[in-house]
């Protein structure tokens, strides 16, 4: 169990870890760590760049097979670390504020998480190699066929919330310069 | 084979062109609302810049953000509204002028935060740089509670940062000494802070000695309100009479016999033993005045208005047998009734034998004199004497001798 979910004990570590840091604040200020000063701030920078790791790596790893830089298999772990991390952080950032554009963007990160899982689930009923190649033969026609297709059916939702998210996530980074950071 | 980023799907593409579009249609329909990270504060004050609260503004951000590379900045635009306050950025005396003087940098955000709901302070302050004596009370004496923690802002000011009641000074003051606390509060009145400024002199380190009635004797063991009945600030206070019949006129017992001015006679250490002077009356002590009680011509009570006549104490003796006179003084000094010195009419001249006293020739009362028993009168031989030259009445010596000489 241990072994076969490594990136979810590591990501589940990970937010334990930020969880006690963030008490830890919380303790010494008396205060939750608004979004807008050092410890908040850097939660989002932070979860933010993950999530953009999230984003792009696994996938220009899967699709740049001349280049071969690790497992396929361990960029989907680690895929699925900063998705999961990355979003936490985030979610601490907000400050359990979800007003504008920074509510809606929250609110696509988790919707994002979700989906993801769901797609792991999905992705993981087709027998694959540590290189993420199909392995034919061990599943039916009909039963490989239905999986492929809930597989582009997920891709059809997963990715356009994906890019809603990041939308929408640029324009909170250029509201918060505009707003706050560059504010004189 | 490179392929595309799998987000760079058409649909994912056709998403975030959507989104996008969105995004900057609502900022061209409301301006930066989409960006506002909360309600502004809305809590009516007065009418500044034809509005009572912040979130009247809603959502022209305008109103109050400037742009990043624009010269002019949100302070500026807050004095816009705020005059007050600009003025008070003027006047180094003045709270926000002090936080300036001290803080060039400071913006007027760092210490009034919006977007935290209708409700939330817009005031939020570092404590230990806050200049606490701008408004009008020094924390000097406020460093520890009385649990030996450091201060914080609610300790004080419990519901919100800007408002307090004395409620807080008393529940602490309570814990410290509930006595004197209940006492202090109903004689001088709960408004602390019409006395107190945080760097008064009124608290542990009072010191009445240094103001202008030091208090020694009796004095010390007064209650405050004894003195300063009704004093509900420092000018009440200050305003306590330092004369002493001002407070004492209940216990005057002379009836005003002696004036108004108590320490002419008596000191802080007690009414008595008063030390009156009486050589400043018009009547100084002398000789054996000096030693009879104030009673012994003070009687009735009475200090005022006595008779400075000798008779109005001494009644003549019966020996003088009403031919003196009452003017004690013309003969008889404070010293002792005697000697005394007759200075006074006498129908026969008194240097008649020389050294004699008065009961030489008057030795059994001043209504009969003799002649007899002085030197070469002796009664027989002035019998013979006068038988001799046939005179038979000479009883009366001074009918013949009214200057006492033979002829």
């Amino acid at each position: 169990m241990l072994r076969g979910n490594r990136e979810l004990w590591l990501a589940f570590f990970a937010i334990l870890l930020i969880t006690g840091l963030y008490g830890l604040v919380i303790l010494f200020t008396r205060e939750i760590p608004p979004a807008g000063e050092l410890f908040g701030h850097s939660l989002g920078i932070v979860g933010f760049i993950l999530m953009l790791m999230t984003e792009t790596l696994y996938s220009l790893r899967k699709r740049s097979r001349s280049v071969k830089w690790g497992r396929l298999s361990s960029w989907l772990q680690f895929h699925i670390f900063t998705g999961l991390v990355g979003p936490y952080m985030v979610l601490l950032h907000s400050s359990w504020k979800f007003n504008g554009i920074a509510g809606i963007t929250t609110l696509f990160t988790i919707i994002i998480v979700i989906s993801g899982f769901t797609g792991r689930y999905i992705f993981t009923r087709i027998p694959r190699t540590l290189e993420g190649l199909e392995i034919e033969g061990t599943l039916s026609q009909e039963a490989l066929k239905q999986a492929r297709r809930l597989l582009a059916l997920w891709h059809m939702i997963h990715i356009p919330i994906g890019m809603v998210l990041f939308t929408s996530a640029f324009a909170h980074l250029c509201g918060a310069l505009y707003y706050a950071t560059l504010l004189r | 084979m490179r392929q595309r980023l799998g987000c760079l799907s058409g649909t994912g593409l056709i998403a975030a062109l959507i989104a996008a579009l969105v995004i900057v249609g609502y900022v061209y329909a409301r301006g930066g609302l989409l960006f506002n990270p909360g309600p502004l504060n809305a809590q009516s004050g007065r009418a500044l810049g034809g509005v009572t609260s912040h979130a009247e503004i809603g959502d022209n951000c305008e109103s109050c953000h400037t742009a990043p590379w624009e010269s002019e900045t949100m302070a500026d635009r807050c004095v816009v509204c705020h005059t007050d306050i600009a003025a008070q950025l003027q006047d180094v005396e003045s709270l926000h002028g002090t936080i300036l003087q001290n803080n060039l940098d400071l913006a007027c955000r760092d210490c009034h935060a919006e977007h935290r709901g209708p409700e939330a302070s817009l005031t939020v302050i570092d404590t230990e740089e806050f200049p606490h004596e701008a408004v009008g009370f020094s924390l000097h004496g406020h460093q520890q509670t009385s649990a030996g923690e450091p201060f914080t802002c609610g300790d004080c000011h419990q519901a919100d940062i800007t408002s307090f009641t004395t409620d807080s000074c008393h529940n602490c003051h309570l814990q410290m000494d509930a006595q004197f606390s209940i006492t202090h509060r109903i004689t001088f009145s709960p408004d602390c802070l019409a006395c107190h400024d945080g760097v008064d002199h009124y608290g542990d380190d009072f010191d009445h000695n240094q103001f202008a009635f030091p208090l020694t004797g009796k004095h010390t063991e007064v209650s405050c309100s004894g003195c300063h009945q009704n004093a509900h600030t420092i000018a009440d206070l200050q305003s306590a009479s330092q004369d002493c019949f001002s407070c004492h006129s209940q216990d005057e017992p002379h009836e005003g016999q002696f004036g108004t001015d108590c320490a002419a006679c008596h000191s802080t250490d007690g009414w008595s033993p008063a030390s009156f002077d009486h050589n400043l009356s018009n009547f100084p002590l002398t000789g054996a005045h000096v030693n009879v009680a104030c009673e012994g011509c003070h009687t009735n009570g009475q200090f005022q208005g006595l008779s400075t006549a000798c008779i109005a104490c001494h009644t003549e003796p019966a020996f003088h047998a009403g031919l003196f006179g009452t003017d004690c003084a013309a003969c008889h000094s404070t010293t002792a009734w005697s000697p005394a010195q007759f200075n006074g009419q006498h129908t026969f001249p008194l240097n008649h034998g020389g050294g004699a006293t008065c009961a030489t020739c008057h030795p059994a009362g001043f209504t009969a004199y003799t002649c007899y028993g002085c030197h070469e009168h002796e009664e027989a031989e002035v019998v013979e004497r006068h038988l001799d030259k046939e005179i038979n009445n000479f009883q009366n010596c001074m009918a013949c001798h009214p200057t006492g000489e033979k002829d």
